[in-house]
């Protein structure tokens, strides 16, 4: 695909640093404009936080358990990441079509660097909202976590699942209409074995017991680098006509 | 330059029940304008969205050649400029911020759109969701034309324009086809084009 | 030729059913009876997972050709996919609550089966959220895919998360040597009756959807 060289300035950059300036790009300018109106942030934590404060007023003064606790808590943990990345990552690509800088973005950004670029973004959102969840999580419901490395290690590749996933998703549902419980019933399947995976692994992280034999962490990883390769085959696809 | 040419055949498009092109053929070759008229709704903006690669035909073909070389749909879409009353850049950002961003994605300088706003007037340190239709109008052309496209498609390009606005973006076509440049126009205002080699009737 | 293969898998199924309940004896450690509701829930649970196959294999080729039959085709494998699916959770929880005392017990097969059919409904759900075709055939094929890529990745999880009910040495879907030869000959067979069902059902159902989209398109 012949790809736009400028008959003005030549400008000596390679291909690939080249298709880098327009993930970097893209990044920046999503950045850019969520500064400016902080609506996936306040979204993010907003649901963040509800979802916290609820759980932690329905378990805590109940006062489960320890044994109960920690098998519950790290179920509860992912499903409020899932359920705050749903109410605030889809917004990166129904924006651009609703409020018609699609086109724009069709006519003059290479697909994979748009979706490279998309992808950065979304998982710095995620980054920064587990950053926020897990330590008030832990603290909230006096959670004991025995492996802090393996703890760190799961949300690390089970956040990036969820970004890799949800912004292929909301790729998809932004073309749509009901776009907003749309979202939810096309993602659950498809992330629903990386939460079975963070959840397994934060489990053991926590000191449940470890009884997979390790076997999780590498499916774990594998799942990451499916889905990834899926996301960029699949978007140009789902992008252009 | 090279010699660019567009060419399409018997280009059919439905919207559910509704047929809005039926068959729609024309050619545009350097130094040419194609000249797109009818009435509303008879298909004006379809064609030109599949022209840009925004909507795939039913049926029918488009070919696009730049010198020897024939481009498919996803290498056109970033090669031609494109200008059409929905076309929307960033609100959050100025004027100057959307035209950075986007020839970054072209991989290009800001120079040219830069060069089209001052021509046309348009003051580049403001919000972009703060401006006038006029001015709306005179980004999407600085945003058209910066990579210095061969093809135009131009969909209702003197909408919302003043008269020197009109007057600026006219020069600026004009000077895009005397350079040798294709352009497909659909709904200009007054029909006082130079160039026009064909025109396309889509009216029943 | 059609109406022949169709009477042809009649008397098929119609012997499958036959030997179901008399031909093969009776499998042994399942209460009396039960374990027949084996010869129709495995092969209809295995024809849904092929719905999925196919319609995964028709919307690479629509991705590649563009030929809208081929989307038609996929969707009615996944709506075939549905049917065959519920169907066989439904005879699924029938025989658990005989086997073991409660229609559904968390065990991976049954979660696996109704995570599919979650698949499934959300794929439908696309379909209908989009109403320009071409637009509705690439995104859904897309979604299909995906779906693909990511359901492997269930069925290597979940035997580890539970305990599995699911008989593993005497009834085994993989047919374990341990089996009865006459039971496994029925499993078979009926597994060939159910999938050919299928594919006979898919082709009726995409001939009439073929047939609706033609007379609407002349009705306007």
């Amino acid at each position: 695909m012949l790809r736009a060289t400028s008959t003005s300035d030549a400008r000596p950059l390679s291909p690939a640093s080249a298709w880098a300036a327009e993930v970097a790009a893209v990044f920046v300018k999503d950045w850019r404009c969520e500064f400016r109106t902080r609506y996936a942030l306040n979204t993010l934590a907003l649901f963040a936080f509800t979802t916290l404060v609820v759980v932690s007023i329905s378990l805590g003064p109940i006062g489960i358990d320890r044994a109960r606790g920690s098998k519950v808590l790290p179920v509860l943990l992912w499903v409020i990441l899932l359920f705050s990345v749903a109410a605030g990552l889809p917004r990166a690509f129904v924006q651009e079509e609703e409020s018609q800088t699609a086109t724009a973005l069709r006519l003059s950004a290479t697909p994979s660097a748009l979706f490279c670029g998309k992808l950065l973004y979304c998982l710095t959102l995620v980054g920064a909202l587990e950053l926020l969840v897990t330590p008030v999580f832990v603290t909230l419901m006096s959670l004991k976590v025995e492996s802090p490395g393996l703890l760190a290690v799961t949300l690390a590749a089970g956040g990036y699942g969820l970004a890799v996933g949800s912004t292929l998703v909301a790729a998809i549902i932004a073309q749509a209409r009901t776009k907003g419980t749309l979202f939810s019933v096309l993602a659950f399947p498809i992330l629903l074995p990386l939460l079975l995976l963070a959840v397994e692994l934060t489990f053991s992280a926590v000191g449940g017991g470890g009884g997979s034999g390790g076997v999780a962490l590498p499916q774990l990883l594998l799942y990451d680098a499916s889905i990834t390769v899926a996301g960029l085959m699949l978007f140009p696809v789902v992008w252009n006509p | 330059m090279p010699s660019t040419t567009l060419r399409f055949k018997n280009l059919r498009r439905r919207f559910g029940r509704l047929s809005v092109l039926e068959g729609v053929s024309g050619s545009v070759a350097p130094w040419e304008a194609l000249l797109v008229t009818g009435p509303n709704g008879s298909g004006k903006s379809t064609l030109l969205r599949c022209l840009a690669g925004l909507l795939s035909p039913d049926k029918g073909t488009i070919e696009y050649r730049e010198g020897d070389e024939v481009l498919d749909t996803a290498g056109r879409r970033l090669r031609l400029g494109y200008v059409a009353p929905d076309l929307a850049l960033y609100s959050e950002l100025t004027v100057a911020e959307n035209l950075l961003f986007f020839a970054r994605l072209r991989r290009t300088g800001p120079e040219r759109g830069f060069e089209v706003l001052d021509r046309l007037g348009l003051p580049t340190d403001r919000m972009a969701g703060a401006l006038s239709s006029g001015m709306r109008q005179r980004l999407r052309w600085a945003w058209a034309l910066l990579h210095r496209p061969r093809l135009l498609l131009l969909d209702e390009p003197f909408q919302n324009l003043d008269a020197a606005g009109e007057q600026g973006t006219r020069e600026l076509l004009r000077e895009h086809l005397e350079g040798g440049g294709l352009a497909v126009v659909a709904n200009p205002s007054h029909l006082e084009i130079d160039h026009v080699a064909g025109h396309l009737d889509l009216g029943r | 030729m059609k109406t022949l293969f169709a009477w042809l898998l009649w008397l098929w199924i119609s012997l499958v059913i036959v030997g179901a309940f008399y031909y093969a004896p009776q499998a042994e450690g399942f209460q009396d009876g039960s374990d027949r509701i084996l010869f129709f829930h495995v092969p209809m649970a295995w024809a849904s997972f092929a719905g999925f196959i196919a319609a995964a294999v028709w919307s690479v080729r629509y991705l590649m050709t563009r030929d809208l039959r081929h989307d038609r085709s996929a969707h009615v494998a996944i709506q075939l996919g549905l049917l065959f699916g519920v169907l066989a959770t439904i005879s699924g929880a029938i025989w658990a609550r005989i086997e073991w005392g409660a229609y559904w017990n968390w065990d991976p097969r049954q979660t696996s089966i109704l995570i599919s059919l979650l698949f499934y409904g959300a794929y439908l759900a696309l379909r209908g959220a989009v109403e320009d075709p071409e637009k509705r055939a690439r995104l859904a094929a897309s979604y299909a895919i995906l779906g693909l890529v990511v359901t492997p990745f269930l069925y290597w999880i979940m035997p580890r998360l539970t305990f599995s009910l699911h008989p593993e040495p005497v009834v085994n879907a993989e047919g374990k040597p341990k089996m009865q030869s006459e039971i496994l000959q029925v499993l078979l067979a009926s597994g060939v009756g159910f999938t050919a069902l299928f594919f006979w059902l898919h082709s009726v159902h995409t001939r009439i959807q073929a047939l609706a989209e033609r007379k609407s398109a002349e009705m306007e």
